[in-house]
């Protein structure tokens, strides 16, 4: 394997869509490229700007505000045929909460429905009362449950072909009924879990990771890190939210 | 006085004696509890009593030093005074605080912004201080626009409050400019020059309160602070009916000079504690206290006498080490305190400590917009030793290696396991202990036993 390996992440609109600590899903995936030796190239993707995604291998939408987020989807509808042509060609898409929101057919802005980005088939309507907690959710693409925080007032509907992300052990998920959470479809990944997702969640990272490695460099080999520290906290909230949710049953 | 009323402060009131009489507990909240269910008009009642009326000081960051310095300051002119000063904010911490003797001069009031719209058209307060607006405890107080939506239906409700807030933050600044349109009075207080700190970053707010574009800065103190202006000129920076010049903020102290109509001559005032947060809650008291005629001097005389002992920037000693305690409960409250640590040029060690109660929000995704990385390059070269604490130390630790901080922080459970654990640095090392807010109570106990204020 060659040491020159590198990654292209986008991270896009980062001064509107930062709710939830979102930085430090950047920050976790720049890291560990760095920490394999793989050189990280990040970029911003600021409001105005109109980005191409020929060269780009991840690219990242957090959370925002509603007002926010109605600035974010009108600038990406524009180029909805370049971002669904990155999606078709195994591209890597990271999208959490309000992002996670705009990969849909339609979603609303208080009462007004919205067109998404319409890169999965699923849309999001409303529900009361809004969802706020923590949550655990068991996935096949991570080792450990991926734990983290929901604050959300729109209810997911995946599409029949949409595989969930996984199935919520702890908290409620993309509608509060049917006990599943996110999306996974392609190499899309979407999810309602913040708090940051991917520093707490090792497993999702290095997924996304090994996803575009392997888009690129035809391997998604990924050298093995030392994730004490991250794990542990991963172990501590699990435990302690799984017991809790053991008591109260 | 109708029946209920009287019942309700009656039975407030004795809950009160007995809490701190029999059961020898903070009676900061139930006696308002109480009061408040006999009588859901207990406050617009009580501040009846009130001879001159009530200030209330809200806002993200700051509301209970600036109220208690306030406080303090209105009642060295000898006025009686009745305030929460246990930071109980929400609206049965407003009616406990209202509870004790027939009248008053001056009720000076802490508030929680969204309580705002409970306490403000019932206490109908001469003013209301709105210090500044940060991102904070988004699981519980939802997103700032919503803050700022129920602050101007609060005073829309009140239309005799006269809105004193920091025309250096575009989201006051915001809410004051539809207050103004709701037939509301604003007044502006901030800094009049560049403090020419190193830039920190810039979490929410750069966008026009009007159109959304992004705003430029002439300068600014520090987060969304600073004079804006909106580059389509839908909006911008308020002409200050209290300005401060001459600013000097380091880890000693804080001095500026408060220009305003209320006095003929600048008027400068001085405080041995330190911070740039800490010149805007200054300046916003002296604003409030001009406003219910609290004299300079006289001003100053309360600030050289307070010592809140309430955790905020209180120092200790402990076995020759000097401790510094202070509260760091969102992304700006912590970014202010790692600029203020960064300003102690001596090799240090930091224990931070983060719950996740209720009152501190569930919600720690926080941490991630706390500029760790500003500490990295010290703690790199040596001169920074950090520790992890708290019901969620492992997801601090986890920052602090993300931040280049350290890889695997030492955790304590107690500030005396981080005392310990430091035992080995040498004695003249300060110890930095931040906590958010359920965190800072057992440790302030803590080291009011081990150590002796500083």
């Amino acid at each position: 394997m060659s040491a020159t390996r590198s990654l292209v992440v986008a991270h896009l609109f980062p001064e509107l869509l930062n709710l939830y600590g979102d930085t430090g899903n950047i920050l976790c995936l720049r890291k560990r490229l760095e920490w394999r030796g793989i050189t990280a190239d990040i970029r911003q993707v600021h409001v105005g700007e109109t980005p191409s995604f020929a060269d780009v291998d991840i690219a990242f939408i957090g959370g925002g505000s509603d007002r926010e987020q109605r600035i974010v989807c009108e600038y990406l509808l524009k180029q909805q045929r370049e971002l669904a042509a990155f999606v078709q060609d195994g591209g890597v898409v990271g999208a959490v909460c309000g992002g996670y929101q705009l990969l849909g057919d339609s979603y609303l802005l208080g009462d007004e429905k919205v067109a998404g980005l319409g890169l999965v088939d699923l849309y999001t309507d409303r529900g009361e009362p809004r969802i706020i907690g923590n949550i655990v959710v068991d996935s096949r693409v991570s080792s450990q449950p991926i734990v983290g925080y929901e604050n959300h007032g729109g209810r997911t509907h995946l599409g029949s072909g949409v595989e969930p992300l996984g199935r919520v052990l702890y908290g409620r998920g993309n509608d509060g009924q049917t006990g599943f959470e996110g999306c996974l479809y392609k190499n899309v990944l979407g999810t309602y879990v913040h708090g940051p997702l991917l520093p707490k969640n090792p497993g999702v990272a290095d997924w996304l990771l090994a996803r575009a490695l392997e888009r690129r460099y035809g391997s998604s080999e990924l050298a093995p890190l030392d994730d004490t520290v991250e794990l542990e906290a991963n172990r501590a909230m699990c435990e302690r939210l799984l017991s809790e949710q053991a008591g109260r049953s | 006085m109708g029946f209920s009323k009287a019942f309700a402060v009656g039975l407030g009131r004795f809950t009160h004696w007995g809490l701190r009489t029999l059961a020898r507990r903070p009676a900061s909240q139930l006696p308002g509890r109480v009061a408040l269910r006999l009588d859901p008009h207990v406050i617009a009642e009580l501040s009846g009593k009130l001879r001159q009326g009530a200030i209330v000081v809200c806002g993200t960051n700051g509301k209970t030093t600036t109220n208690n310095i306030l406080a303090s300051a209105v009642e060295a002119t000898g006025a009686q005074v009745l305030c929460n000063r246990e930071g109980a904010n929400m609206a049965a911490g407003v009616a406990a605080a209202l509870l004790p003797g027939r009248t008053a001069d001056w009720a000076v009031i802490e508030a929680d912004e969204l309580s705002t719209i409970h306490i403000l058209p019932a206490l109908r307060p001469r003013y209301l201080v709105l210090l500044n607006l940060f991102r904070d405890q988004l699981d519980r107080a939802g997103e700032i626009d919503h803050v700022q939506d129920t602050l101007v239906q609060a005073l829309a409700r009140s239309l005799q409050t006269t809105l004193v807030a920091c025309g250096d933050d575009p989201l006051c600044v915001g809410v004051g400019m539809r207050v103004q349109a709701a037939g509301g009075k604003v007044l502006y207080f901030g800094m009049g020059e560049d403090l020419g700190l190193p830039p920190d970053r810039v979490p929410e707010a750069r966008f026009c309160q009007v159109c959304g574009a992004e705003l430029a800065y002439d300068f600014r103190s520090y987060a969304q602070l600073g004079t804006f202006r909106c580059p389509k000129g839908d909006f911008e920076h308020p002409a200050l009916d209290f300005c401060a010049m001459n600013v000097r903020a380091g880890r000693e102290g804080i001095s500026l000079e408060v220009q305003s109509a209320h006095w003929s001559q600048p008027v400068r005032i001085a405080a041995d504690f330190g911070g740039v947060y800490m010149a805007y809650n200054l300046l916003a008291a002296f604003a409030a206290a001009s406003l219910a005629d609290v004299y300079p001097a006289t001003f100053q005389r309360a600030l050289d006498g307070y010592d809140p002992h309430n955790g905020r920037l209180q120092h200790f000693e402990v076995n020759g080490r000097e401790v510094v305690l202070n509260l760091a409960k969102n992304p700006t409250g912590f970014n202010q305190n790692i600029s203020l640590l960064l300003q102690d040029e001596r090799p240090k060690a930091t224990f931070f400590v983060v719950n996740d109660e209720p009152n501190d929000g569930r919600d720690i995704s926080w941490i991630w917009d706390v500029d760790f990385e500003r500490l990295a390059q010290v703690a790199r070269s040596g001169g920074l030793v950090a520790l992890a604490g708290g019901e969620r130390a492992h997801e601090v630790q986890v920052r602090m290696k993300y931040a280049g901080l350290s890889a695997q922080a030492p955790l304590a459970e107690t500030v005396a396991e981080a005392l310990e654990y430091v035992d080995e640095l040498p004695a003249d090392h300060p110890l930095y202990v931040l906590c958010n807010y359920s965190a800072l109570w057992p440790v302030k106990a803590d080291l009011e036993k081990m150590g002796r204020p500083a």
